[in-house]
């Protein structure tokens, strides 16, 4: 990686931190000013993925099975999301008379704080993104691990044999598949020889689509998608919620907007997961073909303000069109694949996904120690 | 050794199966948008019941002769015929009549043997009700006629499948005057009628030669 090819990109922060002390502002106080901000907005960018990603659910699945789907709240029922929070919010919150308490209301915050938290590294340009942490990537994996705990605290004080079964089942699912997910994102890690998820895009985006990870790390993107799947609890692996066994798992007992908690931290955690697999291995936000190839072809300065506008929100864009093709297609693995049976989930997980998981990542060390022009050595 | 390479090979030929057998499935569910929903919105639109639909009953008070055979072949014994007999006419005469449509399977049975044709089943199909006693028609209720979608301004009644134009699936925005596949029962008719018309002359001449 020659670090002159990367142009900054636009500096959203240095440019605010600028004008407030231009204004007679102490560079701290400005400092403290900015850092709200880009939080809220991924705040907003978080909670309105959600609203999409139902409306995609929803319309994708009606038309999958030949129906219409939502139609009547907003255009094209784009606003059903809202809809349903909106009655979630005014439900009666129950909670069951020999529940915990504790328990029963911390239960749903764990589950979804870590998943709003994690959308801190998800990078959408060179500065676009909240904090560029060093342990990037390695946070995401570390907080995703706290949501099963959430689930079990659920499933346990709620006082019902299905929710505690669903959260026990949840907690060994996201157990079995934290280690080839860990496994697989080692292997791409390895390459880029960091975890920062922009060095990760960066060191994808050099030769643009042919550069991006998935055709160095086919193995481990399958690896990474299937574990993904199960880490979302999304159907084929969606056993701690089966409603023909447990009711609806560890929800069980919810009611108003705790329900609505494990729903917004279900569907975030789907999209946050179609991001990151857009960043390890499809190229986070660079475009098939490389920018500066483009700005090189045309005769046009890169650092002109214009074209980092351009670019930026290229970036932007093609980060959110490469992840929402992943969620459709998760969709679509919705109403075709069938749920697996719990001894098969952690067959697959244990006896299928981390040998292979392990294999891919030797095989990646040893091309890396061959050839360290194509696997970053 | 080879057992065990074997082995790994068989394993490998599994798991390409499999990952081949789900791309299939993926295709047939991503085929499957492109097939347009044929769906019709019911209160805002409703599908023309066929002629033959076996709705709730209608009853023509004056036309019964309180004979029971509606009761007699009902699966079970439904219909409530309360009538008197009058000895100066020797004949009964009908007070009341009622049906529980809470009750009836809409078997059409009734009609079917009904000797006066004072039964028929309408099309009428929305017979909701908060008290399931409002469900119980008298003479009155069974006499009222149904009200028909064709002639709702507020509804834009849909065709049902059948009585569609060859290749159509799906009933909105059809073509004005389009006709469903196949020959309507009254052209039928009509072009029988005009063949025994032009038969009739031609048999009245044989006639006359003879």
């Amino acid at each position: 990686m020659t670090p002159g090819s990367i142009t900054p990109g636009i500096d959203l922060q240095g440019t605010f931190v600028r004008a407030l002390t231009d204004l007679g502002l102490p560079a701290g106080a400005a400092k403290t000013v900015w850092i709200p901000l880009p939080m809220l907005l991924m705040l907003i960018v978080a909670t309105v993925s959600i609203f999409i990603c139902v409306w995609l659910e929803r319309k994708i699945s009606a038309a999958a099975q030949q129906r219409i789907g939502p139609e009547y709240v907003g255009p094209l029922g784009a606003l059903q999301a809202v809809a349903d929070g909106i009655k979630l919010i005014f439900k009666a919150d129950i909670t069951p008379a020999k529940a915990d308490p504790w328990l029963f209301v911390i239960g749903p915050a764990i589950v979804v704080i870590p998943v709003f938290l994690s959308f801190l590294i998800v990078p959408f340009g060179q500065n676009l993104v909240i904090t560029d942490l060093g342990i990037g990537i390695f946070l995401w994996i570390a907080l995703s691990s706290i949501t099963p705990i959430g689930l079990l605290m659920a499933g346990y004080s709620s006082n019902n044999k299905y929710s505690l079964l669903g959260g026990l089942r949840a907690a060994a699912q996201s157990i079995s598949y934290e280690v080839p997910l860990a496994l697989a994102v080692l292997a791409v890690v390895m390459m880029s020889n960091g975890l920062s998820t922009v060095d990760i895009v960066n060191q994808q985006s050099q030769y643009g689509i042919l550069g991006w990870n998935i055709w160095r790390q086919p193995v481990g993107f399958v690896i990474f998608w299937i574990s993904a799947l199960a880490e979302c609890e999304r159907l084929p692996f969606d056993l701690p919620e089966a409603e023909e066994e447990l009711v609806a798992g560890y929800q069980t007992e919810y009611t108003g907007m705790k329900f609505g908690l494990f729903y917004v931290g279900s569907y975030d955690n789907l999209m946050l997961s179609a991001l990151i697999v857009s960043v390890l291995y499809l190229g986070g936000w660079s475009f098939p073909i490389p920018v500066e190839m483009i700005t090189g072809l045309l005769g046009i300065s890169e650092t002109a303000p214009w074209v980092q506008i351009i670019t930026a929100s290229l970036g932007i864009v093609m980060t959110m069109l490469k992840a929402y093709l992943l969620v459709f297609l998760t969709i679509l693995l919705r109403w075709t694949v069938p749920r697996v049976r719990i001894d098969q989930l952690l067959d697959l997980g244990w006896k299928f996904l981390l040998p292979i998981a392990l294999v891919n990542l030797l095989v990646t060390a040893g091309l890396k120690l061959v050839f360290p022009f194509a696997f970053g050595g | 050794m080879l057992n065990f390479l074997k082995q790994v090979g068989d394993y490998a030929k599994e798991t390409a199966q499999a990952a081949k057998f789900i791309g299939q499935g993926l295709s047939v569910t991503f085929d499957h948008m492109k097939r347009r929903p044929v769906t019709v919105q019911y209160p805002y639109e409703k599908v023309i019941p066929s002629e033959r639909y076996r709705g709730r009953i209608h009853f023509e008070f004056d036309k019964c002769i309180a004979c029971e055979v509606c009761v007699r072949v009902c699966p079970i014994n439904l219909p409530v015929v309360d009538w008197e007999f009058n000895r100066e006419t020797k004949k009964k005469t009908l007070n009341h009549y009622s049906i529980d449509f809470g009750v009836c399977i809409f078997c059409g049975n009734c009609v079917e043997y009904c000797p006066t044709n004072c039964l028929s089943m309408t099309e009428e199909y929305e017979l909701a009700s908060y008290d399931r006693h409002n469900l119980n028609y008298d003479n009155v209720a069974l006499g009222r006629l149904p009200y028909k979608v064709t002639e709702d301004p507020m509804v834009p009644p849909m065709r049902e499948f059948a009585y569609l134009p060859k290749g159509a699936m799906d009933p909105h925005d059809l073509p004005k005057g389009t006709q469903r596949a196949g020959r309507l029962p009254k052209d039928i008719l009509a072009e029988l009628e005009a063949e025994a018309a032009k038969k009739a002359p031609a048999e009245a001449v044989e006639e006359a030669s003879k």
